[in-house]
């Protein structure tokens, strides 16, 4: 079915869209991601522009995150004042990256800047993951206990000022710690159109020395209201959130997400982070290609207004 | 009613052509893009009262465009040199009368922008070379067409009678919307002997329009009901996993 996007002022295939959408939501579902970073290079891969890719899939994450938070809310498992100061931080990034969005627009550089900080985030990510999953199959880690976190903090971080108590997840720490992973996952979802879970989850880990407990749903917690931000944000500076295709995007991937989690069961944890690893450095590899070979069409057209 | 649609053509044609050597008209004078929009066809109708050729150019809304060329930096393939095009059409058609468009004058065609071959655009950077200019100019003629929005060959006219004549467009999905105009010339070697003018309002209709409007003049409202919306879904997705 053909369907005519009126932000992105072009046909797409619904089918298509919905299948992918599908898809990630269905990946979601089994592995617990948001699949931003799959949803926005394949939205620009075909044809979509950039900005209302990024814009507009901001808003899927935002239908995603809810229905990944509830769960932890309800079992009380998200630390509200940690959540609140990333969320400052968030929403003073997503800001922040919309005007690095429009600067880098600017300069003709989106495309590039976006397929590059995809492939440095994917490929550390993936190889990080990769060295863990071989690591976990000869070593079983202690470090890091659900209740709490036995991990030192390092020393610079703790010298920071303007602390604050976190009764929570017992931690007294500077705010400016989880307000700046905030920041930078803010930055993320306006530039990349990306939840940064996969960014913030170690973060809040191995920086912060949250108990593991809590940190899927402070930041779950927390992406909601960023993305939610990034997608108001897209909107109203660069009106590029094309509600036909978050409609598709959305239905989409909560169908998939439902499928994924009822297949979730039959998946053994383990295997499930080996699949994972394995589409991560894919997509990392995918955009290397389309970096680093050369194109077979040099040239590329903008229209300014 | 192709046939209808020619005798009521015919009609005022008659009474008007003692005035004009060239009498134009569309079937139609808007295309509406509506949510299932999958292209359209554009028909022209006209008549010539003096001896020459025919000529229509079709051209959207105009535009400064940006031509970017990627050059390999360090591995990496980066937008690097860049010519700006002043008031480039955002697309581009034409249809002849003749085979090949370079039986025309090439100052007229210039001037007119008759044929993909007479288009020029101006570049007011003075820094770029003319050698630069002509392959920035070939780059984006050649985008344009695989985009679909520019032709890579003059469409033939129709000679219905010696004097009465019909061209067809083809407007593809992709069109970008604005303000079209059709312009008809009746030449006889480096002389227009008449130009005629029509215009063509290609915009989004019906459910699109409407959201393209709302987004516009309440963007932030605009946001809120989309976020709304992806809160609401998410919720539901939990409550329905929830519930089995």
């Amino acid at each position: 079915m053909q369907l005519y996007l009126p932000i992105a002022e072009m046909t797409i295939s619904a089918d298509l869209i919905f299948a992918v959408s599908a898809f990630v939501g269905f990946l979601s579902g089994v592995f617990g991601i948001g699949g931003g970073f799959l949803t926005t290079p394949f939205l620009i891969f075909t044809g979509i522009p950039p900005a209302v890719a990024v814009g507009t899939q901001a808003s899927q994450l935002v239908a995603s995150s809810v229905s990944g938070a509830i769960g932890h809310w309800q079992r009380g498992n998200v630390d509200i004042k940690m959540g609140l100061v990333m969320l400052g931080g968030g929403i003073l990034g997503s800001f922040v990256g919309i005007f690095i969005f429009k600067l880098l627009q600017y300069f003709g550089q989106i495309d590039f800047a976006i397929s590059l900080i995809y492939v440095v985030l994917l490929g550390s990510i993936g190889f990080m993951m990769l060295f863990e999953n071989i690591a976990s199959s000869f070593f079983s880690k202690k470090t890091v206990r659900k209740e709490f976190n036995t991990l030192r903090i390092h020393p610079i971080i703790a010298a920071l000022p303007y602390k604050m108590r976190f009764p929570r997840s017992k931690l007294f720490i500077s705010a400016l710690v989880p307000g700046g992973i905030g920041f930078v996952g803010g930055i993320l979802a306006s530039v990349l159109g990306i939840g940064g879970g996969f960014l913030l989850v170690p973060a809040m880990i191995y920086m912060l020395g949250m108990p593991t407990l809590l940190v899927a749903g402070t930041s779950l917690f927390q992406i909601i209201f960023t993305t939610a931000a990034a997608t108001i944000m897209h909107a109203v500076f660069n009106h590029t959130v094309d509600a036909v295709l978050a409609f598709v995007l959305i239905v989409g991937g909560v169908i998939g997400a439902q499928i994924g989690l009822s297949i979730a069961r039959f998946v053994r944890q383990d295997h499930a982070r080996v699949i994972l690893t394995v589409l991560v450095l894919l997509v990392c590899f995918q955009l290397c290609y389309t970096l680093f070979m050369e194109p077979g069409e040099l040239f590329s057209l903008e229209v300014l207004s | 009613m192709r046939f209808l649609l020619i005798l009521l053509l015919l009609f005022p044609v008659s009474a008007l052509a003692q005035e004009h050597a060239l009498t134009v008209d569309l079937a139609e004078d808007h295309v509406d893009v509506t949510t299932g929009f999958d292209g359209a066809h554009l028909v022209l109708f006209g008549v010539r009262n003096a001896d020459g050729e025919v000529a229509v150019v079709l051209k959207g809304p105009e535009a400064p465009v940006a031509v970017r060329q990627k050059q390999n930096v360090l591995g990496a393939w980066i937008n690097r040199a860049s010519v700006r095009f002043e008031d480039v059409p955002q697309f581009y058609d034409y249809a002849l009368s003749v085979n090949d468009e370079e039986q025309y004058d090439l100052a007229v065609r210039k001037k007119e922008q008759i044929g993909i071959k007479g288009l020029d655009f101006e570049v007011k950077d003075e820094d770029v070379s003319a050698a630069q200019k002509k392959e920035f100019l070939a780059a984006l003629n050649r985008t344009k067409r695989e985009q679909g929005h520019f032709p890579s060959e003059a469409k033939p006219i129709t000679f219905l009678s010696d004097s009465f004549f019909k061209t067809e467009f083809y407007l593809p999905s992709s069109l970008p919307t604005g303000a079209y105009v059709v312009e008809t010339f009746l030449l006889k070697g480096e002389r227009i002997i008449d130009k005629r003018v029509t215009n063509i309002k290609v915009a989004q209709t019906g459910f699109g329009a409407q959201v393209y409007k709302f987004a516009e003049s309440y963007a932030f409202l605009y946001a809120v009901l989309v976020v709304v919306f992806a809160m609401f879904a998410g919720w539901l997705s939990n409550a329905v996993r929830r519930k089995r």
